[in-house]
């Protein structure tokens, strides 16, 4: 006999939580779905009922002594039921936000939360234009440096074709001197030359002068003794 | 210190004079242009710059006495760069010397480059602008001569701004457009270009405002790049709004383009001498 008490505690215990599930979902339904929910829940209601009642009927045929526990449980259990019943009739006249927004449309808010994001949107536009602005100016001074390096690009330009010009008439210039100066160095090996030969002559003919008087005493000596041996000769023949 | 020093340098010169005096040889003369450039120096040291400047021409003439060319002209340069601080005409005076020295030996750049020198003493100093527009013609002339185009533009350039001022346009509208062309070809002058285009084109404003439309068109013909010059866009408009003698328009467009660069001087005037002439017309319909 407890064994069948069990058996319908379980029973109750799987019904009710079935129930509490469906009573979560009727407000969020509507139309068909809705009734038919409605009928199932009342349905497991009457089920519960029936429990309910064989439930009592066994605790009754048990002796008093152990009837105590079960009697208790029994109560909360009959507690329970009222409650999902509360529940159930609560349910089915319930609004649930869902539905409000199903109206409303999606993301529609009260008035006032439709205040703020209008505030939210003219500050971020605000923003934006800040931006542009910013962003504008600094093309602006970006466009002026731009000219300015321009203007300073020309005229290091212009100062590089002026030395340009400077440096190639430097380097002409520079060939010039130094053609000229091959031009005197060859002149002044020249006039080198010229002197050792002169120098070179004046020593050949002293040495020429010098023999010419070594011969021409040379010679008068020789004179004087063949004229002398002659005269002698002569003296003899006498 | 001061005193000792003046006494050195009375001494050096008396020493000079008597040695000319005396009237000796070669050798005398050459000591006494020693001693006058000796002299000279001490001068400069001493901040005494008419004394220095003296000093060097005599020891210039001295050497031109000698036949000693070269050194004769290096040392009127002295005394002309000595006279600069103290009285711009002698210095001047000078600095003529040693050119025509220069001119007379075949060296004519150099004598550009001190025609150049006399010109700015005249510019900043002596305030003689027609002498000066003188002496910077002769030198893009030498110059050119010598084949330095580009030492002979900008002294054409300065020519231009000034006979401009004087308001002889036409001379510097023949400058302008000139250098513009040879600057166009040039790699790296063309960049400067649209700047000599835009001048020549504000002097034939001055003049006659047909003039500028027609030059303007001829430029862009030329030179496709200045089309996309700010400056050939500003001409643009002033020109509409000088049609339309329409002051404010005028004074608008200046002050766009001035926001972003700056004008000059010279644009500054020309511009207002523009302006000025919008403005007597308009009275005059009045």
């Amino acid at each position: 006999m407890s064994s069948d008490f069990e058996a319908y505690e379980q029973d109750f215990g799987t019904l009710t939580a079935e129930i509490t599930n469906k009573i979560g979902r009727i407000p969020k339904l509507g139309g068909e779905e809705k009734t038919q929910l409605v009928l199932n829940v009342d349905k497991q209601l009457e089920e519960v009922r029936e429990l309910m009642e064989q439930m009592d009927l066994e605790v009754r045929e048990l002796p008093i002594q152990s009837r105590g526990m079960y009697q208790s449980r029994l109560k909360s259990y009959k507690g329970e039921m009222d409650k999902l019943e509360k529940d159930f009739k609560r349910s089915r006249i319930a609004y649930s936000d869902e539905v409000r927004n199903e109206l409303l449309g999606e993301d529609a808010g009260s008035s006032e939360s439709q205040l703020i994001k209008l505030r939210e949107e003219r500050a971020h536009l605000l923003d934006n234009t800040e931006k542009l602005e910013r962003s504008s100016r600094r093309l602006d001074a970006g466009y002026q440096i731009a000219v300015e390096t321009e203007q300073v690009g020309q005229e290091i330009l212009a100062n590089l074709h002026t030395d340009r010009e400077k440096i190639q008439r430097s380097r002409d210039r520079l060939r010039e001197t130094d053609a000229n100066l091959g031009k005197s160095s060859r002149i002044l090996t020249g006039m080198l030359r010229r002197i050792i030969q002169n120098r070179v002559l004046v020593f050949v003919l002293g040495a020429i002068i010098l023999i010419t008087i070594i011969l021409a005493i040379y010679f008068n000596r020789q004179k004087a003794f063949f004229w002398s041996t002659l005269r002698q000769c002569n003296e003899e023949l006498d | 210190g001061n005193l000792t020093a003046k006494y050195i340098l009375c001494a050096l010169l008396h020493h000079a004079q008597t040695c000319i005096r005396n009237k000796g040889s070669s050798r005398k003369y050459e000591e006494a242009c020693d001693i006058y450039v000796r002299a000279a120096n001490m001068f400069k040291m001493a901040k005494n710059w008419s004394a220095a400047g003296n000093a060097f021409s005599q020891a210039a003439h001295l050497h031109l006495q000698m036949d000693n060319k070269l050194d004769g002209a290096i040392n009127f340069l002295d005394a002309g760069n000595a006279f600069k601080k103290a009285d711009p005409q002698e210095a001047v005076n000078c600095l003529n010397q040693a050119i025509e020295i220069y001119t007379d030996m075949g060296r004519f750049t150099i004598a550009a480059k001190h025609h150049i020198s006399i010109a700015e003493i005249y510019e900043s100093e002596l305030l003689d602008v027609d002498k000066a527009i003188c002496h910077y013609e002769q030198a893009a002339d030498y110059y050119k001569g010598e084949e330095s185009k580009s030492a002979a533009n900008k002294c054409l350039l300065k020519v231009a701004t000034y006979t401009a001022q004087l308001e002889q346009y036409q001379k510097a509208i023949d400058i302008y457009e000139q250098i513009g062309t040879y600057a166009m070809d040039s790699v790296l002058l063309k960049y400067g270009a649209k700047d000599h285009f835009f001048k020549a084109a504000l002097c034939h404003f001055c003049v006659d405002m047909l003039n500028a439309r027609l030059s303007v068109q001829r430029y862009e013909d030329m030179f496709p790049a200045f089309s996309d010059a700010r400056e050939c866009k500003l001409v643009k408009k002033l020109l509409d709004a000088y049609e339309e003698q329409d002051v404010d328009a005028f004074t608008d467009a200046v002050k766009d383009f001035d926001s972003i660069s700056r004008l000059d001087q010279w644009n500054t005037t020309m511009l207002l001498r523009i302006k000025k002439q919008i403005q007597d017309d308009e009275s005059d319909l009045r």
